[in-house]
């Protein structure tokens, strides 16, 4: 490894550790995770220490409908809870072994926190949904829905997440082990359905897992981790159901069709295009994906307040800060340079960086309507 | 005292001892056994392929591998649509088969019906007269089943239609396997109510 993968490989590590265990993805905690400082235990809320389930934060994300009316949208795919099995007792490999499995174009979503890496192949997960884990003495939840293209990492306190078996728009809806509560995976809220009906509105906590690939994860991470495919079960993770991301086709295709009716009927681009989205108490904000990559730097409006989304080409991700003063950024050569001059990582802009994950855009647009779209 | 017994019916064997003669004569005849064998094996492999638990795959896995679930409960698992979970994967070269007791005694119940229509249609076919057969609608009662395979969150053969689903559509394809299994067993008796065994 040179010695600038290494210093990517750590400023990541660090990046992506501070925005996990911050809870910054938050809206209002951006800037305790560019400052580096972990504050799970401030940020768990009053309401989250007293009651059992997972932590959640102060403040309930928005949803599309009154908390009530979610449950009465969901539909089942078939399997009936914990149909799809989620993994309870991971094991990992070394990147050498993960060679043998996976393609260097094979889709995983990255994790690097406290000096523990891994990576979470979309082969394995599209079996199971969820991996409940342990990276760095704290309890995770890494989740993947295949029909709405979503990775999310979630805090999980003393309980696991499970799969339900029921989708909202297209979306997993995930329920936890401790209080039987529905929390549908995108809009990470609980909500009130047929195994318990929750007396507030709360949000998950959650932290940001990097959509990219297996050959730029190892590449930046050559010492990584790797979720085995000795999960306990006997599943064959050499065939994905729905289609294929290397190269990308069947249900994955861009112009293709939504498994289950969605609720949007925004057409602005096709349904399975990739956006990388950021939402918070205040709205939404979509960035397509394909325009990032081009013009590596995206000024976008987020319910009125200047937003900046920025590439990052070694992982082919993207990150979105707070801009309120619009600062001006340069791009070049993986790295962003401001306005006087100093370089920052794409992932470590001196802004408040907000939390944004990749999702397709009928999954998007369909919990928020009322998004800016930046295509 | 009289006879009671309706002209023309007298002596005549019910339809399951029709049907059962019939089976006897496949069972009898290498050509017949040969027909059910190849469309139970036949139907076998579609069977399993288009319900996810046969698949090739473009690279190989080695000659042979075998990887047990921890938990062998999981063969109860209920995955929806008449799936269960399954216990083993075994790996021979490009091909993988899900080993699940119960979705492997499905389909060889499944597999069964469909080989012994065939099998009594192909007599049907080359001794008309003596059997009396007529052409059996057995193959394609056994085509519900090939549409029940499902992925994680859905019916399969929607994702490779690219048909949307609704709560009905999926509260119909529940019913799939029945369908085939009761399609299945009434061709086989309306096949058999047709044989004469006095003629076989």
């Amino acid at each position: 490894m040179n010695r600038h993968s290494t210093r990517r490989a750590f400023l990541a590590s660090v990046g992506v550790g501070m925005a996990t265990f911050a809870g910054c993805l938050g809206d209002s905690r951006g800037s305790r995770d560019a400052a580096g400082v972990s504050t799970l235990g401030e940020e768990t809320t009053a309401a989250g220490d007293a009651q059992p389930g997972p932590p959640t934060r102060p403040d309930a994300l928005p949803l599309p409908w009154p908390a009530g009316d979610v449950a009465g949208r969901a539909v089942s795919g078939g399997p009936p809870k914990d149909g799809i099995p989620s993994i309870d007792d991971p094991s990992f490999e070394s990147a050498a072994d993960a060679d043998s499995d996976l393609d260097p174009g094979d889709p995983v979503f990255g994790l690097a926190v406290d000096g523990d890496v891994r990576a979470y192949p979309q082969a394995i997960l599209v079996s199971h949904e969820i991996c409940n884990d342990v990276v760095a003495g704290q309890p995770v939840s890494v989740t993947y829905c295949p029909l709405t293209g979503t990775a999310m990492g979630f805090e999980r306190g003393d309980t696991t997440f499970g799969v339900s078996g029921r989708l909202v728009n297209n979306n997993l809806v995930m329920y936890d082990r401790a209080t039987e509560t529905w929390w549908p995976q995108v809009l990470a809220t609980g909500v009130p359905g047929p195994w318990n009906s929750p007396e507030e509105t709360r949000s998950l906590r959650e932290f940001r897992l990097v959509w990219t690939t297996w050959g730029r994860w190892r590449d930046q991470h050559p010492d990584t981790e790797v979720l085995s495919r000795d999960t306990g079960f006997a599943k064959n993770y050499d065939r994905d159901p729905y289609g294929s991301y290397n190269p990308r086709r069947g249900y994955y295709a861009p112009e293709s069709t939504p498994l289950f009716s969605s609720p949007s009927d925004d057409d602005r681009l096709a349904t399975k295009t990739v956006v990388l989205g950021a939402r918070t108490t205040a709205g939404a904000v979509a960035f397509e994906k394909d325009r990032l990559r081009n013009e590596r730097l995206v000024a976008g409006d987020l319910a009125g307040t200047p937003v900046l989304a920025v590439y990052d080409d070694a992982l082919d991700t993207g990150y979105v800060y707070r801009n309120p003063d619009e600062r001006a950024f340069d791009s070049s050569d993986g790295t962003v340079e401001d306005e006087n001059g100093e370089t920052h990582d794409p992932d470590s802009l001196p802004l408040d960086r907000v939390l944004a994950f990749d999702a397709m855009w009928f999954a998007w647009s369909g919990f928020y309507p009322d998004t800016s779209l930046h295509a | 005292m009289p006879d009671a017994t309706p002209a023309g019916t007298r002596g005549r064997p019910g339809v399951l001892e029709r049907t059962r003669a019939a089976l006897a004569v496949v069972s009898r005849r290498w050509d017949a056994r040969l027909v059910f064998s190849a469309a139970t094996l036949g139907y076998l492999v579609v069977y399993l392929a288009t319900v996810g638990d046969l698949s090739v795959a473009a690279s190989g896995r080695g000659p042979l591998s075998v990887r047990v679930a921890d938990d062998l409960s999981r063969a109860l698992a209920s995955l929806g649509f008449f799936r269960y979970g399954a216990v083993a994967v075994v790996s021979a070269g490009p091909v993988t088969y899900l080993f699940s007791p119960l979705n492997a005694a499905l389909a060889v119940a499944l597999a069964v019906l469909v080989g012994a229509n065939l099998a009594l249609t192909y007599l049907g076919l080359v001794q008309p007269q003596a059997c009396g057969l007529e052409s059996s609608t057995g193959v394609l009662a056994g085509i519900p089943a090939l549409l029940s395979g499902a992925a994680c969150c859905g019916p399969t053969i929607l994702l490779v239609l690219g048909v949307q689903a609704s709560a009905t559509v999926i509260t119909g394809f529940q019913y799939l396997v029945p369908l085939a299994v009761a399609m299945l067993v009434g061709s086989l008796l309306l096949v058999g109510r047709n044989v004469d065994p006095a003629l076989l």
